[in-house]
């Protein structure tokens, strides 16, 4: 198993994309290999790309939540549903807090750009609304740092990794 | 944890919102990836699309247990399967309806080029989660059960019980899609096993009929069907599986095919929604009941439901009206009426058949081939030699010159394609059921036969 010293390097393409609000889903794995998984409430990323925050609620995400405090381990992947690009990250130093108030202005504003981007494909504001609907209070945010990156774009390079330690 | 059954689910796999599974290799790194679809096979089991050998695959060859979190299309609720791996099928009818069904959500989402169903993974169900939401928030309402749907199937029902004749039983079938499902095309082809082509008993919603049209068994939508004995439905179309008249084949290819006999498949020529559903009766496949919509997302697995059960009675009455042989009032063949003196008025006609393969033409125009062929060109001949007008399905049974096959003749189904056929294209020649298996068969104008050795 290998260690990357540095992060991987994102292009400025990808860390825009995961910038704007896409897709998010989290995934975990419990100690007798279950995997456990949910979609994140809302992200933040650092303009480098060396610093990512996912939101997720306590009650939905109870399991995914317990194996990552327990392991660190953790896979997210970031899609754009209207291009289908996808990338993977994965980390072995996944932090829990808790959400703190000015949290909520993030996860207002993932929200309303998941509704611009769900919305050209035909899902309704209520329906998204739905979709990432929770309480700050039963928020609780993982911040890492990505240990490694893969495209995970359907087609040739899906599972290629990505941009790896700057040289 | 509440239990959940997977039929509450079954909005969340018709491919609307893709699903994402979570793996694990061997030394616990997670890994998380998008399916294309998420199958229902049975009360316990799902297939996952197999496309790519990726981390996902290699994770589950090592571990078979994984979690897949599915989101309901209208209420918005997640939900996750816990499933184990049991095994890969890359042919059967899994992997046929999700290779024809992915071919559709490739197309529609621009990715035809990518995806490619290498295999259908079947997972067993462990446990399914209704995942806990906002307890603050007022949760979506769910689509209004449809319980039309269940009337609708019961008007049907009782319409095809009403049916004594196999004429009746196609009408009343194509008349409950209509009326009561509200689909507007549709079309129920019968299996020869002998050819291994189906060929269009009925339609409904087309510009021409397309009686007597014919396809391959495997061929698109229908012929996949038919072939692996399960429905086939289709949200979004894929020009995959479109047909193209250029694959059907005409005459035999003897070079003597210079005048077509292929009667035109009569459907859509932009479908969008497309579904077949194949008719089985005593365990054997009689033919496919097949509907389309110019529409996307027209038919969905209550549709599906309903006409695999729709076409369960269709399916036996076919059966029973093949069986049925009740001797007729006076059974014909013993006396024959002398031919009226008078020849028929009527305009003439000029009546070609061609042995190699019992095509009939009418003054030069192509009218039908094959056993409905042979049937009409013996009707001809014994009506001018004899005189005869009454006739009975035993008699053609007992014919050798027919060709008709010993088990599962689809004898009513051919003279029904005869009769229909005739009524649109040569209505001078007249087919009439008098009662169970006998008819009348009578001519309007005075006929003259060819008999062409070719």
């Amino acid at each position: 198993m290998e260690h990357p010293a540095a992060p991987p390097q994102l292009n400025r393409d990808l860390l825009d994309m995961m910038a704007r609000g896409v897709s998010v889903i989290v995934s975990a794995c419990g100690h007798d290999l279950t995997p456990s998984v949910m979609r994140a409430l809302g992200s933040q990323i650092s303009a480098s790309g060396d610093f990512v925050t996912v939101y997720l609620g306590q009650r939905p995400s109870a399991q995914l939540l317990r194996d990552v405090a327990a392991s660190g381990r953790m896979a997210v992947v970031f899609s754009e549903p209207s291009t289908h690009r996808t990338v993977q990250l994965k980390t072995r130093r996944a932090r829990l807090r808790e959400a703190r108030p000015e949290d909520a202005a993030v996860l207002q504003r993932y929200r309303l750009a998941m509704q611009q981007e769900l919305g050209g494909l035909g899902f309704g504001p209520a329906f998204v609304s739905a979709m990432f609907a929770h309480r700050i209070d039963d928020v609780v945010a993982v911040e890492f740092t990505p240990d490694e990156a893969f495209d995970q774009t359907p087609g040739p390079r899906a599972g290629q990794p990505l941009g790896g330690p700057a040289p | 944890m509440s239990a959940v059954d997977l039929a509450e689910l079954r909005p969340c796999l018709e491919g609307a919102i893709p699903a994402m599974m979570a793996t694990c290799a061997a030394d616990g790194t997670p890994n998380v990836a998008y399916i294309s679809q998420v199958f229902y096979v049975d009360e316990r089991h799902v297939a996952l699309s197999f496309q790519f050998f990726n981390k996902t695959r290699k994770n589950l060859l090592a571990q078979p247990r994984s979690t897949v979190l599915v989101l309901h299309p209208l209420t918005a609720c997640f939900y996750r399967l816990h499933l184990r791996y049991l095994r890969t099928e890359d042919s059967g009818p899994v992997f046929e309806s999700m290779k024809a069904q992915l071919a559709g959500i490739a197309s529609h989402s621009g990715m035809a080029h990518v995806f490619r169903l290498l295999g259908s993974d079947i997972h067993e169900v462990c446990e399914i989660e209704r995942v806990p939401g906002d307890p603050s928030s007022t949760p979506l309402p769910p689509a209004p059960p449809r319980c039309n749907l269940l009337g609708a199937l019961r008007r049907g029902s009782a319409r095809l019980a009403a049916c004594a004749t196999l004429d009746a039983l196609l009408d009343a079938t194509l008349q409950t899609l209509e009326q009561d499902l509200g689909i507007r095309h549709a079309m129920v082809l019968i299996l020869d096993p002998v050819t291994e082509r189906l060929y269009t008993v009925a339609s409904r919603g087309y510009a021409t009929s397309g009686v007597g049209s014919e396809i391959a068994l495997g061929d698109g939508v229908i012929g996949v069907a038919a072939r692996e004995r399960t429905p086939v439905r289709i949200m979004h179309m894929a020009s995959a599986y479109l047909y193209s008249r250029a694959l059907r084949d005409s005459l035999a290819g003897d070079g003597s095919a210079a005048i077509s006999t292929d009667i035109p498949y009569p459907g859509l020529p932009e479908p969008r929604s497309q579904l077949a559903v194949p008719l089985l009766s005593a365990g054997r496949v009689l033919g496919v009941l097949f509907v389309e919509s110019p529409l996307e997302l027209q038919f969905s697995f209550e549709d599906e439901d309903l006409l695999v059960t729709l076409g369960g009675q269709l399916a036996a009455g076919i059966d029973l009206m093949q069986e049925s042989a009740e001797p007729c009032p006076d059974m014909p063949g013993t006396e024959h009426p002398a031919a009226p003196a008078k020849a028929p008025a009527g305009p003439r006609l000029q009546v070609r058949h061609y042995r190699s393969n019992d095509s009939v033409f009418v003054n030069n125009a192509y009218l039908i081939k094959g056993v409905a062929g042979a049937i009409l060109w013996k009707l001809l001949q014994d009506r001018q030699r004899q005189g005869r007008r009454e006739f009975t399905n035993r008699e053609l049974r007992l014919d050798r010159a027919l060709r008709l096959p010993d088990v599962a003749d689809n004898l009513e189904a051919r003279l029904l394609l005869l009769q229909r056929r005739l009524a649109e294209q040569c209505p001078q020649l007249h087919i009439e059921k008098t009662g169970r298996g006998c008819f009348h068969f009578d001519t309007a104008g005075p006929v003259e036969l060819e008999d062409v050795a070719a």
